[in-house]
Order: C-alpha cells, then sequence, then structure tokens
C-alpha cells in the first residue's frame, strides 16, 4: 500500500482552503476519520508488513496517540508522544536507515515501501502519521478539520511535535551504515541548519552502533546545482559529522537515484543510456 | 485450592464432623464441576472449528480494519476528490459479498453492490494494464502519479494483497484457511472479485491504453492470465482505439520474447479480430531506468557521457 502524496493541485487546494476567510492557523485541518486510517495503518502493519510476534495491540496504539487530541493546539510537546512511541516502536534492520531533507516523494519512491531503505515514514510509528494532519480546536473540546497550526503558528503544535519525538526515536534504533539524501537544487541550501535532521536525529545518533555516515547530494534534472558535496551547507554538514567523530563519506548524484529521478525525464540529455 | 478429598479420605482419617449423605453430595458436585471444566473448553473447541478446511492461506489478519483505513486514505489523501465515497458503506458491500456463503459457489453478482459504490472514472489515455509484470508496473505508477493501473483505483487499492473467505455455516471471516483456485475451486470469492473488477476496469479504459509485458519469461502474453482471459477481451473498441505494449526484459537477462515474438502477435492478432490497433515498443525508456534502479551495475545502465 502506498499513499502517493500530494499531488501540485492538491496542494494548491490545501492552501486555498486553509487561506480561506476564517482559517485560524496556516496549516491543514485533521484529516476526516484519522482514526479508521490510523487503526487501518497499524492493522496493515502488523498483518502484511512486519507482524510482531508478541502481537501488537493497534487499539492500545490508537489510545496513546489520543492523548494529544485533548491538548490545547499550542501546548503539544514532544514527550506526549512517548507512550505512543513506546507502544509502537520496533527494531530497525541495520543499514536500512534513509534520512533526508527536502525530498520526501524521491525518498518514498526509492526505498520501495521499505524494501530498499526503510525510511521514518516506513517504519510503524512513521508510517501512522504519514501524510496526515490533526489537532484539537483552540477554544472548544472538538478536533479542528478547517486548520491546524505550523510552526509559524506556535512551536509546540501536535504535528511537529510528533515528527521531533519521531525523529528522535528513528535516529536512536538506526544502525549500520546510515544514508542521507539530501537536495542539492534547494535554493536555502541542501543542509537546513535548523530543521527535523539537525536538530531532532543527528542529535541521537547512537556513535557506538554506527559504522559511517554516507550522504548523497541529488540534483534536479535541467536545474541549477545549487551545492554539491563540499559546498555550502553541505560543507557545513560534513565538519559537524567529522567533529562528533562519525566516518562519513560524500556522493553528488547517486547513481541509483539519479536513474530514478531520470524516470520522469527521460529524453533529458542527463538521463541518456548507453 | 481448597482441599477436597471427597472419595479418597483414608478409613482412619475420619474428615470432620459432616454426615455421609453431605459426603456423597459433594462428590457429585465436584465430580459435576470437574466434568464441566473439562467439557466446556472440549465443546468450544469443537464447536469453534466447524468452517470448512482448505488449501489456500486464510482470510488477512484484521481484514476489516485495513479496509477499512485504506477507503479513507485513499478518498481523503490520495484522490480526494472521491472524498464523497461512503467507506462505511463500501465496506460494509464488501463483506456482504462473501460472508455466510459458500466460498465456492461465489458469482459476479455478489460483488455488483460493491461496485457500483466504487465506480471510478479513469482519465483517457491513462489506463496502464499488466501482465506477469506487477512489481515493475506498480514502481512506474508510483513514479508516475497520473496512470493507473487497477492497483491504483479504489477498489483495488483497497484489496491489493488481501485475501478473504466466509463460510456458509458462520457469520464469521476464515482466517484459517480459504479456497485454493487450483487445488479447491476456480469460483471462489478471492478469484471471482478480482474477475469482476478486472473486467470492469477494463471496459472503463479509453483512448490509448498501455500494458507492461515480460519479455524474459516466455509466453510473454499469455492467454490464460488475467489480461488475457478478461481484460483484453472487455476492452470496448468504441472507446479505446489503441493498445501500446512495452516489452521489457530483465537488465543483463534473458531475452526470452520481444515485441516480435508469437505469443505478442498472438495478442495483436485478436486485438484486430476486435477492431482495436496495436503497437509495441522493446524496453521503453522510462521503465528501462526503473529496472536499473533496483540494479545499477550493468553497463546498459550507465548513463552516455
Amino acid at each position: 500500500m502506498t499513499a502517493r502524496g500530494l499531488t501540485p493541485s492538491l496542494l494548491l487546494q490545501l492552501l486555498v482552503v486553509a487561506g480561506a476567510a476564517g482559517a485560524r492557523w496556516r496549516g491543514q485541518g485533521t484529516t476526516p476519520h484519522l482514526q479508521s486510517i490510523i487503526l487501518g495503518r497499524c492493522a496493515e502493519y502488523d498483518a502484511l508488513v512486519n507482524p510482531d510476534p508478541r502481537g501488537r495491540n493497534c487499539t492500545a496504539i490508537w489510545e496513546a496517540f489520543k492523548v494529544v487530541l485533548v491538548k490545547d493546539p499550542c501546548s503539544v510537546l514532544p514527550s506526549d508522544y512517548d507512550r505512543f512511541i513506546d507502544l509502537s516502536r520496533h527494531s530497525i534492520p541495520r543499514d536500512k536507515s534513509l534520512f533526508w531533507e527536502n525530498n520526501h516523494l524521491l525518498v518514498t519512491s526509492y526505498s520501495e515501501n521499505g524494501l530498499r531503505f526503510l525510511p521514518l515514514c516506513s517504519v510503524l510509528y512513521g508510517r501512522i502519521g504519514d501524510f496526515l494532519s490533526w489537532c484539537r480546536q483552540e477554544n472548544a473540546s472538538g478536533l479542528d478539520y478547517q486548520s491546524c497550526p505550523t510552526s509559524e503558528d506556535c512551536e509546540n503544535n501536535a504535528v511537529d511535535s510528533f515528527w521531533k519525538r519521531a525523529s528522535m526515536q528513528y535516529a536512536r534504533e538506526s544502525s549500520g551504515v546510515i544514508s542521507v539524501m539530501l537536495n542539492g537544487s534547494e535554493p536555502s541550501g541542501a543542509y537546513p541548519v535548523k530543521g527535523f535532521f539537525a536538530d531532532f536525529e543527528i542529535p541521537y545518533l547512537q556513535k557506538d552502533k554506527i559504522t559511517r555516515i554516507e550522504i548523497w547530494v541529488m540534483h534536479e534534472i535541467g536545474k541549477p546545482k545549487v551545492e554539491s558535496c563540499g559546498e555550502g551547507t553541505v560543507k557545513i554538514l560534513e565538519e559537524r559529522l567529522k567533529k562528533m567523530g562519525f566516518q562519513y563519506s560524500c556522493i553528488n548524484d547517486h547513481l541509483p537515484v539519479k536513474l530514478l529521478k531520470c524516470v520522469d525525464h527521460s529524453t533529458h540529455p542527463d538521463c541518456v543510456l548507453n | 485450592m481448597a482441599n477436597h478429598r471427597c472419595g479418597s479420605v483414608s478409613e482412619e482419617e475420619p474428615c470432620c464432623d459432616i454426615s455421609k449423605k453431605t459426603k456423597i453430595c459433594l462428590c457429585v458436585f465436584f465430580g459435576l464441576l470437574v466434568a464441566v471444566i473439562i467439557a466446556v473448553p472440549v465443546g468450544i473447541l469443537m464447536w469453534r472449528h466447524p468452517l470448512q478446511e482448505w488449501k489456500g492461506k486464510g482470510t488477512t489478519a484484521h481484514f476489516y480494519e485495513i479496509l477499512l483505513g485504506r477507503c479513507y486514505t485513499y478518498t481523503q489523501i490520495v484522490r480526494p476528490e472521491l472524498g464523497h465515497k461512503d467507506c462505511q458503506k463500501i465496506g460494509k458491500a464488501f463483506t456482504t459479498a462473501f460472508l455466510s456463503k459458500d466460498p465456492c459457489s461465489s458469482t459476479e453478482q455478489d460483488y455488483q453492490p460493491l461496485l457500483e459504490l466504487t465506480a471510478q472514472t479513469v482519465p483517457c489515455n491513462k489506463t496502464l494494464f499488466w501482465s506477469k509484470s506487477s512489481q515493475l508496473a506498480h514502481d512506474y505508477t508510483r513514479v508516475q502519479g497520473d496512470l493507473f493501473t487497477l492497483e491504483d483505483t479504489l477498489l483495488g487499492y483497497m484489496a491489493d494483497g488481501l485475501k478473504w473467505c466466509g463460510d456458509p455455516r458462520s457469520s464469521e471471516m476464515n482466517y484459517q484457511s480459504c479456497p485454493d483456485w487450483r487445488e479447491d475451486c476456480s469460483n471462489n470469492s478471492f478469484s471471482v472479485f478480482w474477475n469482476a473488477v478486472s473486467k470492469r476496469f477494463a471496459e472503463d479504459a479509453c483512448g490509448v491504453v498501455h500494458v507492461v509485458l515480460n519479455g524474459s519469461i516466455s509466453n510473454t502474453f499469455d492467454e490464460r492470465s488475467t489480461f488475457g482471459r478478461v481484460e483484453v477481451f472487455n476492452l470496448r473498441p468504441e472507446k479505446v482505439h489503441q493498445l501500446q505494449a512495452w516489452v521489457m526484459h530483465d537488465v543483463g537477462g534473458v531475452h526470452s520474447d520481444s515485441c516480435s515474438s508469437s505469443s505478442v502477435n498472438n495478442l495483436k492478432r485478436i486485438l484486430k479480430e476486435r477492431s482495436i490497433a496495436f503497437s509495441c515498443q522493446n524496453n521503453y525508456g522510462p521503465i528501462r531506468l526503473l529496472q536499473c534502479v533496483k540494479n545499477p551495475e550493468p553497463s546498459s545502465c550507465r548513463f552516455y557521457v
């Protein structure tokens, strides 16, 4: 099963809806039928993807998740998800972790639903939250289906706190060779110095479990190469990892990923095969 | 545990002040209790397994929760233009089609209400069939988001990878086993479903449609496959004017069949008889690139520099 992601027209619709008169916050409102979706994703993971021999209790996982839905939309902390993470966490196979910034859809396609790599959105707790949105109403007890706060509205919002907590867990459980996919065509820089990877993943990597870190700086086909290995923010990342004592390497346009990007641009001169 | 020494009280040890009659009553009572304690689980065990036994795998665990969750994910997130669909009704229609019924006597009529509730328009020129190439075809539509395989439509998305069957003597799903197509019966609730939805998928197609075929096996076009048996024969000539085949060979693998092979010519002939034009391409570029993603080593996967 794959959540196909936000098509450009959908993104536009969402922006229009959120910007419509009356929307309190900047972000997308609570996803309708949130409970059924979450229970379904958990059940599917347990039945088809990665059954837990001890048996997962999806109802308990939902109950643990639910606690944030009664909290003020700007008062949800990462630690509010501790119980949820406790019940839904599972080990991550060595060498399968894939971190990323600014290429969600590419990572989803490349990881092949967890077969090739297991990015955060392919582990159970990441899968549960992927592409969903949720928050309580500001002055009432029900869910807000109109809009939800983003980090620009307030820091301690339900969705950002979720991903912070999930990212910390994911980083802690990663081992072996760690892969990182960055977007070297992103105008603001391939490695966001303040972001989920920088603030909630790197600090939680376990040095004694990690052999080395491999950075892939991918560039959009036919677009400018804003940064490459050893340049700009990538250099900042490399120096940070070096300082932390990690062995690392950096590759520009890692071949298998570039081949994937070329599927959409097969006639471009950069994509012609032998 | 209380110390009942009913019947095993030694003659030398008179027990308490209980009369003989009371002792007999107590013995009978506890004897019955023991019998019930043994009989009830055995009875339940026997009563709970009157379900038929089949050669295939049983219904997928948590079938209904998965089905419902997928329906909501699809209609709220993947294709929000279908947000008006009633997933509760759809889920109910799905299970009604096979619960409490003989899993070997399934008919397309059983699935009619479900088909009606999940009707969906696939845009013209965007239908992608596949045969013996499931992973590749789905990898392609994952990247090429505007193309649809059957499993990218609502109903296909819901049912993909799941297994289900019921039992005439129970209102429950049979999680133990389900009929195998070959070893038990071909008109089983699972196979009948896929035939019915494949037929509709083909009937609904319009414009230029595509199919991904596997050129590294013999019998690239297999008349016994769902594509060969059902889909090809349900394309509507008044709506579909061309079928374009992409015959893919494994990278660095065997070239068993290609566009010029006899099985592909067979497909061409069948379509011609149905007044549908046919064209074919070996190793269509974008999909070839996808194959290389999995296996970038061969020289044929290197970029021309």
